[in-house]
């Protein structure tokens, strides 16, 4: 779908916004995507305003997650690369919100005890934030490799966090597989499968610097590359970061409507 | 005209003389019955409707007034007792019918006494058909009846006054509707989310049962048109006999592990503890206080609906403190 006519007459009627030299492209399956992640941020957001003080922690976390994926839909990350990297850091503040969020809920059915207040989740969300912005605006304008970085680290946190929260999620199941939204916590559950298959194979890309990002700064660098040998798992591990991205926004906005109609 | 369909006949028009309810109510139970049992007293009716052994509505109607849910087995045990004739039936139904006869006896009129010509009746079955109820139509006139129920939507059987079972025509029910001055009420069964609380385990019949027919004196409890809701303050379970604090803590943890899980129940375990004990509840407060608590650690576990229903639950037996 292209947008750059609407992006280049958007600019000319808000000359304060920086102007449009490149096509602004974007393809169904990523806006499809995107509105899927909106979806769940929408449901998640209204849980952390009228739910239990932990919902608050997953709920602001999903709806960060949905912040992060934005950026697909930016025509100006490209241009403005400290973008990019602020995205990639809300992706990964959001997957330790989420991560706290589980852990709590974890500790609440052995203990039973639910501390904190959600206006200290609301203000201490903003702050890290703040501080990752003000942290990425103080250093140097990323490079193409610090970008790449970035991505890598948001990867890797991802990656582990959602191993631990498959975990926790299965020890929650344990503990109140009768309760009425046992059946929602599964599915919360199979959202990381789902999460862990999409970002493992984004890092187990970057790992062997087999990624897009990697073959594009080294094609003028003349560094080479031995991705020609490997092609099959290549594809593979391709096919899956695409396709499970898909999946886990998809499986986000289920789970998060069926939780939503089993809290209601 | 207080009409209930007949399905399959358990048993029929027994003498109310020969009935002890207690034991009577805890063979339906422990029959998983689905269906309703009837009293027929000469200045009452009652019936009970359950759904696989678990009481899920009951309605009186006496002197022009309906009395329901727990006032409702109050006021039947005091009809047994006083009455000088009446008879008892059961009637086994079909989970389809069951449910409309939730809706007939217990569930909100949506429409109250239209006369048929003055309602755009087709759009009201599109309605009902659209919405997906599930609802029971009553058509009547001062002299006939005629039931339809519906599931969902869907028609699933018809009764009108002179019906020996649940019929699968509208023929009749056709016809009573095209009487002069034929009038409707459509009563459709609120969305519980599949929870339905046993009213069974709300009120101790036994108890009540012995302690009413220990004394001779008994009076009459007052005529309480409630809702179940409103039924849970103190003064509609007055008249009930005291259960001891033990079977009052053990129907709310009962009733937390229904209405939450496993976890419900040792959430309601840990604050009956901080409360020190059961009694505590007597105070307002501290009722308030506990179910504030319950409901703050409930929210993870259950939907509000269910955690409401739980908190009224828990007012009433607290109240029998």
């Amino acid at each position: 779908m292209d947008l750059t006519g609407f992006f280049q007459a958007l600019t000319s009627f808000l000359p304060f916004l920086p102007k449009i030299y490149n096509p602004v492209v974007i393809d169904y399956t990523t806006l499809f995507s995107v509105l899927c992640w909106l979806l769940a941020a929408s449901i998640s957001l209204y849980f952390s305003l009228n739910n239990s003080r932990i919902w608050t922690s997953i709920g602001i976390g999903f709806f960060l997650l949905f912040w992060s994926q934005s950026f697909q839909l930016n025509p100006w990350h490209e241009t403005f690369t400290i973008m990019i990297a602020i995205h990639f850091t809300i992706g990964t503040i959001s997957i330790l919100l989420v991560s706290h969020g589980i852990q709590e809920y974890y500790l609440f059915t052995r203990t039973l005890e639910i501390t904190g207040s959600k206006k200290t989740i609301y203000l201490g969300t903003v702050l890290i934030i703040l501080v990752s912005i003000l942290a990425i605006s103080l250093n140097p304008k990323p490079s193409l490799y610090v970008l790449r970085n970035f991505r890598l680290m948001n990867n890797i946190v991802w990656f582990y966090l959602c191993i631990l929260n498959i975990y926790y999620i299965a020890k929650i199941y344990t503990e109140m597989k009768d309760s009425p939204i046992a059946k929602g916590i599964i599915c919360l559950g199979m959202v990381f499968v789902f999460a862990l298959i999409w970002k493992g194979s984004g890092m187990y890309l970057q790992m062997y610097q087999w990624d897009k990002a990697w073959l594009n700064i080294i094609e003028f660098d003349g560094i080479s590359t031995d991705i020609d040998q490997h092609q099959g798992k290549v594809a593979f591990a391709r096919a899956l970061f695409k396709y499970m991205n898909v999946v886990t926004s998809v499986s986000v906005a289920g789970t998060f409507a069926y939780l939503f109609k089993l809290l209601r | 005209m207080f009409l209930l369909p007949k399905g399959n006949p358990l048993a029929e028009n027994v003498p109310i003389s020969k009935l002890q309810l207690p034991d009577a109510l805890e063979k339906l139970k422990n029959g998983k019955l689905t269906g309703c049992a009837i009293f027929d007293f000469p200045a009452a009716d009652c019936a009970l409707v359950y759904d696989e052994g678990k009481l899920v509505t009951a309605i009186v109607h006496r002197d022009g007034t309906e009395i329901k849910e727990q006032a409702a087995l109050q006021s039947l045990v005091e009809l047994m007792l006083l009455a000088s004739s009446g008879t008892f039936s059961v009637y086994a139904l079909s989970k389809d019918i069951t449910l409309a006869v939730m809706a007939l006896v217990g569930g909100p009129a949506t429409i109250d006494s239209q006369e048929i010509k003055l309602i755009d009746f087709k759009a009201l079955l599109d309605r009902i058909k659209t919405e997906q109820m599930t609802a029971t139509l009553k058509i009547y006139t001062p002299e006939r009846a005629g039931l339809i129920f519906y599931r969902s939507g869907t028609t699933v059987g018809f009764f009108h006054d002179a019906s020996t079972g649940i019929e699968t025509s509208a023929g009749e029910v056709q016809q009573i509707a095209g009487l002069p001055g034929a009038r409707v009420d459509l009563r459709v069964l609120a969305d519980t989310d599949g929870f339905v609380l046993d009213l069974a385990g709300l009120i101790d019949i036994r108890s009540l049962w012995e302690a009413s027919s220990g004394n001779p004196f008994a009076t009459p409890a007052p005529a309480v048109t409630t809702s179940a809701a409103e039924s849970t303050e103190p003064a509609a379970t007055e008249s009930a006999a005291p259960l001891s604090a033990n079977d009052i803590e053990s129907a709310i943890l009962d009733l937390a592990n229904q209405s939450v899980g496993k976890l419900g129940r040792t959430l309601a375990e840990k604050e009956l503890m901080n409360l020190g004990s059961v009694e505590s509840l007597k105070d307002p407060d501290k009722l308030q206080e506990f179910l504030a608590a319950l409901e703050k650690g409930s929210k993870l576990l259950a939907s509000s609906n269910k955690i409401r229903e739980m908190k009224e639950a828990i007012s009433a037996q607290a109240a029998q403190l």
